[in-house]
């Protein structure tokens, strides 16, 4: 790097061999991908002008947020140092118990926001259950996140089949009214995920809970040494991080008016989640990662794949599309690190 | 000195093993504030026991550990950091992905006034002003606590870390090879640092492989040779062939 004199004498001056530039790499890779929003929504306008209407940017923003809180989820995860398997099937479980729980409502009472409020709680408890389930296995039977989490998913998956039968129940079709009625593009859902993103960025990025994320992923030993609970923090996290998938399980049943327990396996929101994460530049092994850029990366993962059904192109090749997404992201991510280590 | 008649850290008879090994065999000293002293010994001699006892990392199996007048019993590492005991390992403690403001009050955040502070909020900027106070303290000046530790060189790295444990330490501060993999001018900072620790009153136990570093910094040496304490003397009292000799037990 041609960074090596230049600074020396203004910084610690007895102890440098010369100091690297501050890297304004992630900065700019979020600025990158602001562009690339952009260009999308453009291109995919020009090619078809339908796409740039209210109706479109609303049904958008109700399949953003499909994907952000999962998305966060698993950023407070990856900051970590760990991952989370089971985000989209934990979702569909949560959303099943959730409408299972609500039906005998749905038919003698009127009350539809206590119904969902109920609903919500639910599917909140269900995604602390399996958060906890994985953080037992991680932090007290020391199962590493990947195959802990494969359990989780693989149990999620298992159980939102088992309780449903199959097929989608508690069908609650007024439910699905709240996600298009609102304010302009907001329906009343997607301002409260909006929301719900806003308090997860500061708490992530400005409080002492989110300090800790980023200290355990960067050196777990260093944590430790400074005092702080790993352990502890560890479990909280996949706790937190079944919340969120619980919530977007509930979000998924207001959307389509019942709870499906392919919600989370035929969407595959396990990997989008983990891709929107990719894009939006935390790196995988822990300790680096800013929310905007997972906002940005959930953001493009939507238009691409609302954008290419718009233009006609076969669902089949979004998949594709979307891996050449992540590889591009993540050969990014790798050169950063190489450039980082030679400095 | 004025606090001679009251050791800041004594050991008393500390023995421990792990399984059928015997790390540790009655091994006493005591140690003052502004004292600076060498813990030497070969590989398997003890020294890291020692050091893990001391810093509550394990506990010792019989005798006494007393700080500042009381005896002590560590349930972990932080119980001996809220004692006033602050130690720098090997394996680095700091968080490279972090600011090294950020690195300096780890484990001690600031938080912000107020409702926000309860909510966790945490004040960067105090914690910013506060760590270039803290590392110019010990000689240390750094003009952007906002560069993450992964930009810094190894020396400076190091620089980071001891400041952190020289701010925070009030009695003792246990340095486990400080001067490992840097170049001679880092590593004479690094010494430097040391010096400016003991002029604040507090207590050093330098851990060192490099002979000519502990008799330049320290003021007595203690030598371990298979968990026993074999040599506690004033540092003028050796050469570097004298405590060559003391270490591998050739002349005593």
């Amino acid at each position: 790097m041609s960074t090596q004199e230049g600074l020396q004498g203004e910084v610690m001056p007895s102890f440098m061999g010369g100091v690297p530039k501050p890297s304004s790499i992630l900065k700019n890779q979020r600025f990158v991908l602001f562009i690339l929003l952009v260009a999308l929504v453009v291109f995919f306008s020009l090619k078809n002008s339908q796409f740039f209407a209210v109706a479109e940017f609303q049904s958008l923003l109700i399949d953003f947020s499909a994907l952000i809180l999962i998305a966060i989820a698993e950023t407070f995860v990856i900051t970590t140092g760990g991952i989370d398997l089971a985000v989209g099937t934990t979702g569909a479980l949560a959303g099943v118990v959730a409408a299972h729980m609500m039906q005998p409502m749905v038919t003698s009472h009127n009350n539809q926001a206590l119904i969902l409020l109920f609903g919500t709680l639910v599917a909140m408890l269900v995604g602390a259950i399996v958060g906890a389930v994985a953080a037992l296995l991680i932090t007290v039977f020391n199962l590493v996140p990947f195959v802990a989490t494969l359990v989780t998913y693989s149990a999620g998956a298992g159980l939102a089949l088992v309780f449903s039968g199959g097929a989608p129940v508690g069908f609650n079709p007024e439910a699905s009214t709240w996600s298009t009625t609102g304010i302009w593009i907001f329906s009343w859902p997607v301002m409260i995920v909006i929301g719900l993103v806003a308090i997860l960025g500061l708490v992530l990025h400005l409080t002492r809970y989110g300090r800790y994320n980023f200290a355990i992923g960067s050196n777990q030993f260093a944590a430790r040494v400074a005092g702080i609970n790993v352990r502890r923090h560890v479990s909280s996290v996949y706790v937190l991080s079944g919340v969120l998938a619980g919530l977007t399980g509930m979000f998924l049943y207001i959307r389509a008016g019942s709870g499906s327990p392919i919600a989370g396996v035929t969407n595959s929101a396990n990997l989008e989640a983990i891709a929107a994460v990719v894009i939006g530049g935390v790196s995988l092994v822990g300790g680096v990662g800013r929310l905007s850029g997972v906002i940005l990366g959930a953001a493009i993962l939507t238009v691409v794949s609302d954008g290419l059904i718009f233009i006609n192109v076969p669902p089949t090749w979004i998949q594709v599309v979307i891996a050449g997404l992540i590889a591009l992201a993540a050969v990014i991510q790798t050169l950063r690190r190489g450039q980082r280590r030679t400095t | 000195m004025s606090s001679e008649a009251k050791p800041v850290l004594e050991l008393q008879n500390i023995s421990k093993s792990y399984g059928s090994v015997q790390a540790l065999t009655d091994v006493s000293f005591k140690a003052y504030a502004g004292e600076v002293i060498g813990l030497v010994g070969d590989n398997g001699a003890g020294k890291s026991t020692l050091i893990k006892v001391i810093s509550g990392a394990h506990p010792q199996d019989e005798g006494r550990l007393i700080v500042d007048g009381q005896e002590r019993h560590w349930k972990s590492p932080h119980d001996a950091m809220n004692a006033g005991i602050e130690t720098l390992y090997q394996e680095s403690g700091l968080a490279p992905d972090l600011t090294i403001g950020s690195n300096i009050y780890l484990g001690r955040e600031i938080e912000r006034k107020g409702l926000l502070g309860k909510l966790g909020f945490l004040n960067q900027k105090a914690m910013e002003a506060g760590a270039i106070k803290h590392l110019e303290n010990v000689g240390i000046t750094v003009p952007a606590t906002k560069r993450t530790v992964s930009e810094l060189s190894g020396g400076q790295r190091q620089a980071v870390a001891i400041g952190r444990a020289v701010a925070w330490a009030k009695h003792v501060i246990i340095l486990d090879e400080p001067t490992n993999h840097l170049g001679a001018r880092q590593s004479q900072e690094v010494l430097n640092v040391i010096k400016a620790a003991r002029e604040q009153g507090l207590c050093v136990l330098f851990i060192s492989h490099t002979l000519p570093h502990v008799l330049e910094v320290t003021d007595r040496i203690i030598v371990l040779r298979l968990g026993e304490v074999v040599k506690d003397a004033p540092t003028s009292d050796f050469t570097v062939e004298s405590l060559l000799g003391t270490i591998t037990g050739l002349t005593v």
